[in-house]
């Protein structure tokens, strides 16, 4: 009874949630968003096929020419914003806070600049959502890839704010860890769009 | 066994396949088309 008072007075907070899956929590809650995002970005790379493969319409449409070069020079860089993520990840495992806080703020950095050129890339471009179906799977794909892009960088301004309150260590570095699949995930996704929509 | 969800380090490896595979994909088609 006392063993039991005492366990009863060392619990606070609710008591622990059900867990019917051997995965950690943390992974198994990324493994189920990045497979609902695969689905979400199936599902516009199905209007992607369908207008070109499908329809057979020119891609892009008559008159309409993407920047390949820009794009590949965004693709570079968050390429490298990936290679960045990982010394980070590396760097706190080894206890070395210094390449912890240098890789987390030129990744976000890095970020930052993709974003900043895709913007100025929509304002250059010459053509609107609106002018014909090629632009709208355009947009649509880009963008919502852009989408997960701001996601991913609140996420690393988090985890570098964090990092340089002193947070994390080489036993406790899961903060880092799962914003870095994410990372990866936004970074492999983006191949796929660049390859398929700016040189295929 | 490859679990890109696993670990960062095992997400980085996953990328770095992912852009051989992208590189070789696009590429075979790019030589395709100036071939046909």
């Amino acid at each position: 009874m006392e063993a039991a008072g005492i366990a009863h007075a060392d619990h606070h907070g609710p008591p622990a949630a059900n867990r019917s899956s051997r995965v950690e929590t943390q992974l198994l809650g990324m493994l189920l968003f990045i497979i609902s995002e695969v689905m979400v970005f199936g599902a516009f790379f199905t209007a992607y096929f369908f207008i070109r493969v499908a329809k057979g319409a020119p891609w892009p449409a008559p008159g309409d020419h993407l920047p390949v070069e820009v794009a590949g020079v965004n693709t570079a860089i968050l390429v490298s914003s990936s290679l960045t993520i990982h010394w980070a990840q590396t760097s706190i495992k080894n206890g070395n806070r210094l390449g912890l806080k240098a890789g987390m703020l030129t990744t976000f950095l890095l970020g930052c600049t993709f974003l900043f050129i895709q913007i100025n890339e929509y304002a250059n471009i010459g053509f609107a959502p609106q002018d014909n179906a090629q632009a709208t799977v355009f947009y649509s794909l880009t963008g919502l890839h852009g989408a997960h892009v701001f996601i991913g960088l609140c996420l690393l301004l988090i985890v570098t704010i964090r990092s340089f309150r002193g947070h994390y260590s080489p036993q406790e570095h899961r903060g880092v860890e799962v914003p870095g699949i994410y990372w990866h995930f936004v970074d492999v996704m983006w191949l796929i769009v660049y390859s398929t929509v700016y040189i295929l | 066994m490859l679990n890109p969800l696993r670990s960062e380090e095992e997400a980085f490896r996953f990328l770095l396949y992912a852009i051989a595979v992208i590189v070789v994909v696009v590429g075979a088609v790019v030589l395709l088309r100036a071939v046909l």
